[in-house]
């Protein structure tokens, strides 16, 4: 059923989110208590939520009924930094998969 | 209110000399007043290099003339929706009530945690991407 679904979805969201603070913590020498890599595991599986409905809503405004990386940057739209940062990785996604059409 | 627009200068985007002397004496901020200039806190990255970015145009006022609201001071109050007027509570604003609801929860928890009990048994490794032992996850590298 759905709650199953919804149930292994937050499975692996913990998973990823436990994989990535494993990595702030080596970089940066701190630690997260299990309650706090639980909290933000928990607001990532959230925010995808707000995510979705985001790019969604976006896509509708353009009269599309597929997400783009346009409607992705629009999520970023309140930092500049963050949508700098966005920006760029969609142009080195955007130039590598020209590259890939290219072998073929 | 019926005094700011009573006056025939109102048609213009800035103050009349009527509202400004109404906004100098009721509302400004001066050094005599003995409090600070309240501000915002700014966007930072910890992992992102940091755009300049002041909203609105505003110049910052200087370091100790200020004060920057807190968003975070009165965490203990925020496990529960606090009433609205006009505008509802939005399912962002619901996101992070029961966050904090959900921190609040764990917050004496030591050592094993429930969340991660109660998902455990349900994790299924070909959800995640993680090939081999060594871990390919990127972390955001300023450039």
């Amino acid at each position: 059923g759905r709650g199953r679904c919804v149930t292994r979805l937050k499975a692996a969201v913990h998973y990823t989110v436990g994989c990535l603070c494993e990595e702030v913590e080596e970089d940066k020498d701190v630690q997260f208590s299990k309650q706090s890599i639980a909290a933000i595991s928990d607001i990532t599986f959230r925010q995808c939520e707000i995510f979705a409905k985001d790019l969604e809503m976006f896509a509708r405004h353009a009269k599309r009924t597929t997400v783009t990386t346009e409607d992705v940057k629009l999520l970023a739209r309140r930092s500049n930094s963050l949508l700098k940062y966005i920006t760029q990785k969609s142009e080195e996604l955007a130039s590598n998969n020209m590259e890939q059409k290219e072998k073929k | 209110q019926g005094i700011i627009w009573d006056s025939h200068s109102h048609e213009s985007w800035s103050l009349s000399p009527e509202e400004f002397e109404i906004w100098d004496r009721l509302y400004r901020i001066k050094e005599s007043d003995g409090i600070k200039e309240p501000v915002l806190p700014r966007v930072q990255f910890e992992t992102l290099e940091n755009l300049e970015e002041t909203p609105f145009g505003l110049q910052r006022p200087q370091e100790g003339a200020a004060r920057e609201l807190s968003l975070s001071e009165w965490s203990i109050w925020q496990n529960q929706p606090l009433p609205t007027s006009l505008v509802d509570h939005s399912d962002r604003c619901h996101l992070f009530i029961s966050a904090m609801q959900m921190m609040e929860l764990m917050r004496h928890q030591q050592g094993d945690c429930s969340y991660e009990q109660e998902l455990q048994p349900h994790l299924r490794m070909e959800d995640v991407n993680i090939p081999g032992n060594k871990r390919h996850l990127s972390m955001a590298n300023p450039p």
